[in-house]
C-alpha cells in the first residue's frame, strides 16, 4: 500500500522551472547585490582611480604614481608607519596574552559564569567607543583620577605626564577596545576542541605547555587567524584613539590620511594612502590565512 | 591531600578567576567611573569629591549640541537597523538556500565589506559622493552605515540558517504548505533568535559607527562624532560626562534586554544556554 503513494508525493513536490530557477535568485539576491556595488564596490574603484590622478587646482587632472611615490618615500610617513606598527602590534599581542588564558577560562573553566561573561564582552563592545575613549583620558591624564589618587595617597609627589598623550596611552585604549574581537573568535574555536585531548595529553607525560602548544595551539589556529583580521588589521587604521589620546608621539597611520582628506583636501593623496593600507591589509589576510592552514594542518 | 597537590590544583582556578576579574575591572572599570563623576558636583572630573549633583544632566538634556546629536544618532540607527534586517535576510536566504551562479563571489563580496576598515570605505564614501556631487547629511551617513551594517545582519542569520534543517522546509512544501507559510510557520521561529540579536548588533554598529559617520557626514553630527568634536576641544566635560552615562546606560539596559529574551526563546523552544552562547559566537565564526 506504502508503494503507490510514494510517486505521488514527488509529483505534488513542484520541481523548479527554468524560470523560476533564474528568478528565485534575482528576487532575493537583486538588492543586496545592488546596494553592495553602489555604495561599496563603486566607491571603492573611484578610490582606486583616484590614488592614480594628480592635482585639481589648476583644473589639470591625469595619470599619476606620484602619489603613491611621495607617500612611500616622505621620512616622516616613515616614521609614522613605524610608530603605527610598534603601537598595532604590541596591542595584538597585549590583547592575545590575555584573550587566550580568558577564551580558555571561558569555553572550559566558566562554568555557569559562561554565558554572563560573554554577553559582557559582547556589551563591552556594543559600549560606545568614544565614551570608553573618553572615560580613559579621565582615568589617565595628569589631572586625572590615577595622579589624584596617587598624590593624595602620598605615594607620588608630582604628577605622572607618562601616562597619557602618548603610546602607552594608545595602546592601553587599544586593546581595551579591541578585546571581544579578539577573545570570542578564539574562544569559539575552543569549544570545537574536544577537551578530552588534554586528558589524553597529560596521561602521556605532557606538560601544560607542552599541551598548550602541541595539542591546543594548532587546534586553535583558525581561531587566532579570525581574531588576527577582526583586530590587528584594523588596529593599523584606527585614528579616534590615538587622536584623542596620542599627543603628538602616538600619532597613526589613520590620522595621517584624515588630515591629508580632511584638512588638507588632498583626496588624491588620501586615497593613495588608504589604497596601500588596503593592499598591505589584503596582504596580511593573505599571509595570516596561509599561516593559520599550515599550522591547522599539522595538528 | 598533600598541600603541595593542593595548590597546584586551586591554583589554575586562581588564576582564571583573577584574569577574569582584571579584564572585567579593565572593561567596566572606567566607564563606571565615568558614571560616578557624572554625579560629581566639579567642573573638573578629578578627586577630591564635591558633593552629589544631578546638574550635570539637567545641563546635558538643555544641551542642544547632546541632544540633536543623539537624536541623529536614534533616527540613523533605527533606519539602519530595518534596513539592513531587510537586506541581510534577503541576502542570507539567497545565500544558503539557493544555488546560484557565481554564488561564491557575491557571498566574498559580502565578507569583504566587513574586513575593509571603516577609515578606508569612510574616505571611499566622502569621495564618491563628492563625485556624484550629493551633499553630505544624514542621508549619507545612513547610506554608507546601511551597506557596512547589513553585511553583519548577512553573517548573524546564516549562521542562524545553515544550523538549522532545510529538510524541514522540504517536508513543509511536501505535506501541501504554501512557500510563504512554510517561511512563516517554519522558518521564522528558527531564525527568529538570530534576527533578535541581528538586530541589536546592527543598531548598535550604527550607532557605535565614528569613522564612516565621521567622514561622510555633513553638518548635522550623530553622537560619537559629538563627543569627539567636544573632547578635541576638550570643553564643557561634564555634560559628555552625563551624555556618555545616559548612553552606557541605555545600550547596558539593550543589551541586558538581549540576553533576557534570547534566554526565554530559547528556553521555550527547550534550548539551552549553550545555544545562546553558539548564537552570540555564530556570527564570528
Amino acid at each position: 500500500m506504502g508503494i503507490p503513494t510514494t510517486p505521488q508525493i514527488t509529483v505534488t513536490g513542484e520541481r523548479p522551472s527554468r524560470l523560476s530557477r533564474l528568478l528565485k535568485p534575482f528576487a532575493f539576491m537583486s538588492l543586496p547585490t545592488a546596494v553592495l556595488a553602489v555604495l561599496f564596490l563603486i566607491p571603492m574603484g573611484i578610490l582606486v582611480y583616484f590614488s592614480f590622478q594628480y592635482g585639481d587646482l589648476t583644473g589639470q587632472s591625469g595619470f599619476t604614481l606620484s602619489n603613491f611615490t611621495d607617500t612611500l618615500t616622505d621620512p616622516l610617513y616613515r616614521e609614522i608607519a613605524l610608530a603605527t606598527f610598534e603601537i598595532a602590534t604590541i596591542a595584538m599581542v597585549a590583547q592575545l596574552i590575555v584573550g587566550i588564558p580568558l577564551a580558555y577560562v571561558l569555553a572550559y573553566k566558566a562554568g555557569r559564569f559562561e554565558l554572563p561573561l560573554l554577553l559582557a564582552l559582547v556589551l563591552a563592545d556594543e559600549l560606545n567607543p568614544m565614551v570608553r575613549i573618553y572615560a580613559w583620558r579621565m582615568l589617565l591624564g595628569r589631572e586625572g583620577l590615577i595622579n589624584d589618587a596617587l598624590t593624595s595617597l602620598g605615594l607620588i609627589n608630582a604628577p605622572i605626564d607618562a601616562l597619557l598623550f602618548n603610546k602607552f596611552s594608545v595602546i592601553v585604549v587599544l586593546s581595551t577596545s579591541y578585546l571581544t574581537y579578539t577573545v570570542i573568535p578564539i574562544y569559539a574555536s575552543m569549544k570545537a576542541v574536544d577537551s578530552g585531548l588534554f586528558e589524553a595529553a597529560k596521561d602521556m607525560g605532557a606538560g601544560w605547555f607542552t599541551t598548550f602548544r602541541r595539542v591546543l595551539l594548532p587546534l586553535i589556529a583558525p581561531g587566532i587567524f579570525i581574531a588576527l583580521l577582526l583586530v590587528y588589521v584594523p588596529l593599523f587604521t584606527d585614528f579616534a584613539a590615538p587622536s584623542l589620546v596620542g599627543g603628538t608621539s602616538g600619532i597613526m597611520l589613520g590620522n595621517v590620511v584624515a588630515d591629508m582628506v580632511l584638512q588638507n583636501g588632498n583626496l588624491n593623496m588620501g586615497a593613495a594612502m588608504s589604497f596601500l593600507m588596503l593592499l598591505a591589509a589584503a596582504l596580511f589576510s593573505l599571509l595570516a590565512y596561509q599561516l593559520s592552514r599550515v599550522k591547522g594542518g599539522a595538528k | 591531600m598533600p598541600l603541595s597537590r593542593r595548590i597546584e590544583r586551586a591554583l589554575p582556578n586562581a588564576l582564571g578567576i583573577g584574569l577574569t576579574g582584571f579584564v572585567l575591572v579593565v572593561l567596566f572599570g572606567p566607564v563606571l567611573l565615568l558614571a560616578l563623576f557624572s554625579f560629581n558636583d566639579s567642573t573638573v572630573i578629578s578627586l577630591p569629591w564635591e558633593g552629589f549633583t544631578t546638574r550635570w544632566y539637567s545641563e546635558a538634556l538643555n544641551d542642544d549640541g547632546a541632544m540633536s546629536a543623539i537624536g541623529h544618532s536614534l533616527v540613523v540607527a533605527s533606519v539602519v537597523t530595518v534596513a539592513s534586517l531587510i537586506l541581510g535576510t534577503l541576502a542570507s536566504w539567497g545565500l544558503t538556500r539557493i544555488p546560484f551562479r557565481g554564488r561564491s563571489l557575491v557571498a566574498g563580496i559580502h565578507g569583504a565589506v566587513l574586513v575593509v576598515p571603516w577609515l578606508i570605505i569612510g574616505i571611499a564614501g566622502l569621495i564618491f559622493f563628492s563625485q556624484i556631487e550629493l551633499a553630505l547629511s544624514l542621508q549619507t551617513i545612513t547610506l554608507m552605515h546601511i551597506v557596512v551594517t547589513f553585511p553583519l545582519v548577512v553573517a548573524v542569520v546564516s549562521a542562524g540558517l545553515i544550523r538549522f534543517d532545510p529538510s524541514l522546509e522540504e517536508a513543509a512544501i511536501d505535506m501541501g504548505a504554501s512557500q510563504l507559510q512554510m517561511m512563516r510557520y517554519v522558518v521564522l521561529p528558527q531564525i527568529a533568535p538570530s534576527l533578535a540579536a541581528a538586530a541589536i548588533f546592527a543598531f548598535a554598529w550604527s550607532f557605535n559607527n565614528f569613522e564612516i559617520s565621521f567622514f561622510t557626514g555633513g553638518f548635522e553630527q550623530t553622537f560619537p562624532v559629538w563627543v569627539y568634536g567636544v573632547l578635541r576641544h576638550s570643553s564643557n566635560l561634564p555634560v559628555v560626562n552625563a551624555a556618555s552615562t545616559i548612553i552606557a546606560l541605555a545600550q547596558v539596559l539593550l543589551v541586558f534586554g538581549l540576553w533576557y529574551g534570547m534566554k526565554l526563546m530559547t528556553k521555550r523552544r527547550g534550548g539551552t544556554d549553550r545555544d545562546a552562547a553558539e548564537m552570540i559566537t555564530g556570527a564570528v565564526r
